[in-house]
């Protein structure tokens, strides 16, 4: 039977936004435009930081630029943002974060204010997250082309022998353990985007979990099989994206996953799903099942990670899908989301 | 939240399963008209949990997957123009015209922005007097009032530069189109509790009784749904036919008056066709002559822009319940989020999406 | 089709002859226009609001007493969801 449709699969062949949501359209611009022409082993990981050797030590570098709109947010701005993502794109990897370096592009008719704000935000970040800014660069391009600022931070951390999570490793059996509350930074952005706006009390979560690693590494070691800070995309997307990598299935208890009021609140209005929203404060580990408990107190041990809690396990079954068990009984797939999040009416 | 979670109250949900299990003595097929139950039902698992008792087919409740192609072309024009802001609702973004969608445009430099609500882009407009803002005022019956207000409103506060490009559709029209549908199946339904707010539920009677099947105005949250089915298959069983309210704590038999009044004022009753259905006469709503400086088609002059609909699409079969998403054979494969054939697998209401989002777990393995 | 959520009127305001208030949606809050309920309703009072709009007034003791019934369905099917369980 031939399929006759009014709608033809529309050909990309521009960048559309939805490629730098962290979704599916994100994971196939990385596979099909950028993997095949630089290929090797290192970079086929695919973790949140490469993991190289010099001369017998193991460092983590990792990589990402800052594109927020707004510059400023409830909780933080992009200054703060750009150190708190790649120090934790390095914790993520077991690494303990050393050295920064920063490339700005600022655009022509910023008021130099915000770039103070801005810049005393990252100092502050760094100071608190024990990292040295050791380099860096500063461009500036014509009125229209920046949206104000951009900035990219490289970070280089320092392995420990006996620490190494990393997303393959998570295996059937592990818990599937979350930090602290879930949509808080995503909803903040959303509460200050013009056309939406809209009071809330919802601050965004952007930390350094610098703290959480080395207190789950001291207690838990080796039985901690993966770490992932789940920013675009939301939970959702970093689970997937593990599920992926290490082929197993994941069964989630919707009824555990810890949302504030305010984020849960905003999300009913916007049509959202908290799942899908993003956080930069929080990190979503995948501990041996019988390291679970001390993994929970170790957390919540810490300010950061009070509300810690076990959401799921892995499971043998479905691998690659991550699945939920419904608050009033019944299952479903979390699916990656194609590209952005859209406010409905529906 | 209040009068929220109250509605997805775990233990009351499996009262309500059980009790709809125990009082069906056959297999009832039940469709639900609106994509916002939809989305519930496959979100929370509701139809998989009932499959023995009840066979859920989705209506064509979603104004995103029903608007038919030509006027999504219209919107591609509007938005690609220079001087105009193109405003809507998120979910209209990735709809496919005939040639791209909302968001390509805007990768191509268009400007085109997302507002919550209908006033939200009237205020634009006046932010921008420079500029052309057009809202794409699309839904069913529990939108138009929203979409009539910014238009009385702009009218009256002398607004120049903004209109609306109108693809609003109404809901009895499509189910006495479906029930006269040589093959339907459906037996009871479940009508949309926020459509009914607005209009009241004194529409639904005569259809009730003419084609002999219950009608039950329900809400939206898992307590409301299954309430809802629970009194559908209670008149199923009994032999009855009737309206019938369960979304009491909003909706009332004569709707919202001031709202039905502006409507009118604003809008006129017009043909409409739907997306994979076809058209169906005075289903929809135009802008009337003495707002027509606000209607984007006339004001812009691309009411001559003309689409035709190929005669074979399943996705028209889908959204009138005869094909489960499932059952297509290009669902999950041609045909998925990120590359859809056709609208009912774009839009997060539309029931192939729904599925392949939410229900790819049956039986407790995905498919 | 339609995401109209409950929220309770905190303020009723007049924007230019259009009835406006703040809505507040269980911590979040927002400009509502409340044309079409200005006659119902009051601060306190909880309403359904749909892209910005409130569309009608939260019946409370319809939704008490609606929900009194389910609660009371459900006590007595506990038992029996637990007899359920255990076998």
């Amino acid at each position: 039977m031939t399929i006759v449709c009014p709608t033809p699969v529309a050909a990309i062949d521009r960048v559309q936004l939805g490629h730098g949501s962290g979704g599916k359209m994100s994971a196939a611009l990385l596979r099909e435009r950028f993997l095949p022409a630089f290929r090797n082993d290192i970079l086929a990981q695919l973790g949140d930081a490469a993991i190289i050797d010099v001369a017998g030590q193991s460092l983590a570098i990792s990589t990402d630029t800052f594109v927020v709109q707004p510059l400023e947010f409830p909780g933080g701005n992009i200054g703060s943002l750009a150190v708190h993502g790649t120090v934790n794109d390095l914790g993520m990897m077991g690494a303990d974060p050393r050295w920064l370096s920063a490339g700005f592009v600022l655009e022509e008719g910023l008021p130099l204010e915000v770039l103070d704000r801005v810049v005393h935000a990252m100092a502050a970040a760094a100071q608190e997250a024990g990292v040295l800014l050791v380099t860096g660069d500063t461009k500036v391009v014509e009125r229209g082309k920046a949206d104000g600022i951009f900035i990219n931070t490289t970070g280089v951390g320092v392995r420990y022998a006996d620490f190494a999570p990393a997303p393959p490793r998570a295996q059937p059996g592990d818990a599937v353990i979350v930090s602290g509350l879930i949509g808080q930074h995503g909803i903040a952005i959303m509460s200050a985007r013009e056309g939406l706006t809209f009071e809330s009390e919802v601050m965004s979560d952007s930390a350094a979990l610098t703290p959480l690693v080395r207190a789950l590494r001291q207690r838990v070691g080796d039985g901690v099989h993966t770490l992932r800070d789940p920013t675009r995309g939301g939970l959702a997307s970093a689970l997937n994206e593990i599920a992926v990598a290490a082929g197993v299935g994941i069964m989630l208890e919707e009824t555990m996953v810890p949302v504030p009021a305010p984020v849960s609140a905003a999300c009913e209005m916007l049509g959202f799903d908290p799942l899908y929203v993003a956080n930069e404060g929080v990190l979503v580990a995948f501990i041996a099942e019988s390291c679970a408990d001390d993994a929970v107190k170790a957390l919540r041990a810490h300010p950061l990670g009070r509300a810690a809690t076990q959401i799921g396990r892995c499971v043998r079954e479905h691998p690659g899908l991550v699945a939920l068990h419904t608050g009033v009984g019944g299952t479903r797939v979390v699916d990656m989301l194609p590209g952005d999040q859209l406010p409905r009416i529906c | 939240m209040k009068y929220l979670s109250e509605y997805r109250d775990p233990a009351v949900a499996r009262a309500l399963v059980t009790e709809i299990k125990r009082s069906a003595t056959r297999r009832w097929v039940l469709m639900e008209v609106c994509g916002g139950q939809t989305h519930t039902i496959v979100k929370q698992g509701l139809d998989e949990l009932l499959n023995e008792a009840v066979e859920m087919v989705h209506g064509p409740g979603c104004p995103v997957c029903v608007t038919p192609l030509e006027q999504i072309d219209k919107a591609l024009a509007l938005a690609s123009r220079p001087d105009v802001i193109f405003t809507s609702f998120g979910d209209m973004l990735r709809v496919p015209g005939s040639e791209c969608d909302l968001l390509a445009v805007r990768a191509r430099g268009g400007a085109v922005k997302i507002v919550y609500s209908p006033l939200d882009a009237l205020e634009l407009a006046r932010k921008h007097p420079d500029k052309q803002v057009v809202f794409f005022a699309v839904g069913f019956e529990t939108t138009a009032p929203a979409n009539a207000m910014a238009v009385w409103r702009a009218k009256q506060l002398g607004v120049k530069n903004f209109s609306v490009l109108v693809s609003h559709v109404t809901v009895p029209p499509a189910m006495m189109a479906l029930l006269e549908s040589p093959d339907n199946r459906v037996q009871g339904f479940l009508a949309a509790g926020h459509v009914c707010t607005i209009m009241g539920w004194t529409e639904y009677e005569p259809i009730a009784a003419k084609y002999k099947v219950p009608i039950v105005v329900t809400g939206f949250e898992p307590l409301d749904i299954l309430e809802g089915m629970l009194l559908a298959v209670r008149q199923l069983e009994e032999g009855r036919h009737e309206v019938e309210n369960q979304y009491v704590r909003s909706v009332r038999r004569d709707g919202n008056q001031p709202a039905q009044d502006l409507v009118s004022q604003v809008f006129e009753l017009v043909d409409r066709s739907w997306r994979g259905i076809g058209p169906i006469p005075r289903s929809g709503l135009g802008v009337r002559a003495e707002f027509a400086e606000f209607d984007a088609e006339r004001k812009f002059a691309v009411d001559g822009i003309r689409t035709a609909e190929p005669t074979i699409c399943r996705a028209g079969d889908v959204l009138r319940g005869v094909l489960k998403p499932f059952d297509c054979p290009a669902f999950g494969t041609l045909c998925t989020p990120e590359h859809p054939l056709g609208a009912p697998m774009v839009s997060s209401e539309g029931a192939c999406a729904a599925y392949y989002n939410y229900g790819r777990f049956r039986n407790g393995a995905p498919v | 089709m339609c995401l109209g959520i409950p929220g309770r009127i905190v303020e009723i305001h007049d924007t230019q002859g259009l009835p406006m208030g703040v809505v507040d949606f269980g911590g979040v809050r927002r400009e509502v226009c409340l044309a079409y309920v200005k006659d119902e309703i009051q601060p306190g009072d909880y309403a359904i609001v749909h892209v910005g709009f409130a569309i009608s007034k939260v019946d409370e003791a319809e939704a008490k007493r609606t929900f009194e019934v389910l609660r009371e369905m459900s006590q007595l099917d506990e038992l029996k969801w637990m007899e359920g369980l255990a076998t």
